[in-house]
């Protein structure tokens, strides 16, 4: 990291600050040391504690993303926010693409859905731009689909193969080993790391959307369709962002958290503390889409770079021995 | 023969996939959007040149094979197979050419290499990161020709042909980059 990329990277948070409070968002601080997480069964977290001289210490955990009080806020009537923040995420190898604590962008917007953040992230991007951006980091972004993606690179429908049975006999078909106790999870995601995302374009930024929704995640589903209202930005290959149409029904709430709690007991390194009153504040949670971006990521991308650590001042893995 | 978790494959590491054994050519740490943490990774077979891309959990167990490094000396190539003597037991070991074929260009006769040997089978030859090799076709630099920076194409020893500064002269020795082939540096004996 040399003194100008420094300067740079402070000119890209200021300008993503400024285009959200241009657009009438509210800019919000919510807490890092969290008593409890939403239950995410890919994520592994850190856990700390509060201690105290008189009374039981409290477990207290850094939170992976901003969500969970981010939505609290949206319930209560915050309207359209967003947070420019501190991540943290435990067990992921330390990567071109991964250090431990991350910056994240996140923001909601209310009375859209995931489609239409599109639009707002190309305007993002617009405004983050320079001359050494390279064209393939530029809006306007390309859209497909899971489907189209499949259809395309691995030469067989998602749709009309969406069993687990079909999916494993794909996976043996295009000589993936696969195990006994593979579940559907990792069967589709065998499938989409070897036959498809290597193969995405990566002329132009990509939207990959509608992903199956089999995958337990917090995003709406599309009315009669097996696929959710979400998509993945991906920027010459590596994951940028994500998106939701953000589901408000509180029981489906209830059914992912009984599900990812699950999940979690059953095979967590770290085990997490979870609210389990948390879903009711969907009862009044507004109709919005959110979206959160690897700031990292993105920086690294504006400027021309593929590697996060060259635009993070002191990577983990320059300070830990 | 050891169990790793596949979290642990680097590139380089020989494992056992469908009961063949492969390189790791390229790995890859994937966590997709909302998905558990996984390997991509590229394998190659060395005898059949066979290319497998496959993907594992971070926290599956693959097999990797204990590979033994065995010097031993070049002999020759008959166009299909390289040949090897063991330099301790006289041993000789063929090495199809299939996937390797590339490796004639580094591999003078008589010279000892190590050859990675994993259950009476041949699966790799290791060469040195750069080798130092004796140019032995090369035009002379035309008279006038000072642009700096000019190039041009030399023969050496094992047939290789490269790019080399235009001073470079037939009988030099010069260092090349085995991996991507290039020209390095002129070696003064």
């Amino acid at each position: 990291m040399n003194l100008d990329t420094i300067r740079q990277r402070s000119l890209l948070t200021q300008k993503t600050r400024q285009f959200f409070v241009d657009r009438g968002y509210l800019e919000v601080e919510t807490p890092l040391l969290s008593p409890q997480l939403i239950p995410e069964s890919s994520i592994e977290n850190f856990r700390t504690e509060l201690i105290s001289p008189y009374k039981e210490s409290i477990p207290l955990f850094l939170t992976p993303s901003p969500e969970i009080w981010m939505k609290v806020l949206l319930s209560r009537g915050s309207g359209d926010i967003f947070q420019l923040t501190k991540s943290f995420r435990n067990s992921e190898q330390i990567s071109p693409v991964h250090n431990p604590e991350f910056t994240m962008l996140e923001w909601y917007k209310t009375g859209i859905d995931a489609d239409k953040n599109i639009s707002i992230t190309e305007d993002l991007v617009r405004a983050l731009s320079g001359k050494e951006t390279p064209d393939s980091v530029k809006a306007p972004f390309r859209t497909m689909s899971m489907e189209e993606a499949f259809r395309e690179f691995a030469g067989f429908s998602l749709e009309e193969n969406l069993s687990e049975k079909a999916l494993a006999e794909k996976n043996r078909k295009n000589h993936i080993p696969v195990d006994d106790d593979d579940n559907w999870e990792i069967l589709f995601h065998k499938l989409f790391l070897t036959l498809v995302e290597p193969e995405l374009p990566t002329d132009r930024p990509l939207v990959l959307n509608r992903y199956p929704s089999t995958i337990k995640t917090l995003a709406a589903d599309i009315p009669d369709s097996p696929w959710a209202d979400r998509w993945e930005l991906y920027m010459n290959g590596v994951e940028i962002a994500n998106c939701y149409s953000e589901e408000c029904d509180p029981a489906k709430i209830r059914e992912y958290y009984r599900i990812e709690c699950a999940e979690k007991e059953q095979n967590s390194l770290i085990p997490v503390l979870t609210d389990p009153e948390y879903p009711d504040i969907f009862s009044t949670f507004p109709d919005c889409s959110g979206s959160a971006i690897g700031m990292d990521r993105l920086f690294a991308q504006i400027l021309g770079m593929r590697n996060i650590e060259g635009v993070i001042l002191f990577p983990l893995s320059d300070i830990v021995s | 023969m050891g169990q790793i978790k596949a979290g642990a494959i680097a590139k380089g590491t020989f494992l056992l996939e469908k009961d063949t054994p492969f390189i790791v050519t390229e790995r890859e740490f994937v966590s997709p959007g909302k998905g558990s943490a996984f390997v991509r990774i590229k394998l190659k077979n060395l005898k059949t040149g066979a290319v497998l891309k496959v993907t594992h959990k971070s926290q599956d167990i693959v097999e990797e094979i204990d590979v033994e490094d065995v010097v031993s000396q070049f002999l020759y190539s008959d166009g299909e197979s390289f040949h090897f003597m063991n330099v301790e037991t006289y041993e000789q070991y063929e090495i199809p050419m299939i996937s390797m074929s590339d490796m004639q260009y580094f591999l003078k006769e008589g010279d000892s290499y190590k050859v990675v040997r994993w259950d009476e089978e041949s699966l790799d030859i290791k060469l040195p990161p750069k080798m130092d090799l004796i140019v032995t076709e090369a035009e002379d630099a035309v008279k006038g020709d000072t642009v700096t920076g000019a190039t041009k194409y030399v023969k050496v020893e094992t047939g290789l042909t490269v790019k080399v500064p235009i001073f470079i002269k037939q009988g030099e020795k010069i260092r090349i980059n085995v991996e991507t082939k290039e020209y390095q540096e002129r070696i003064n004996n």
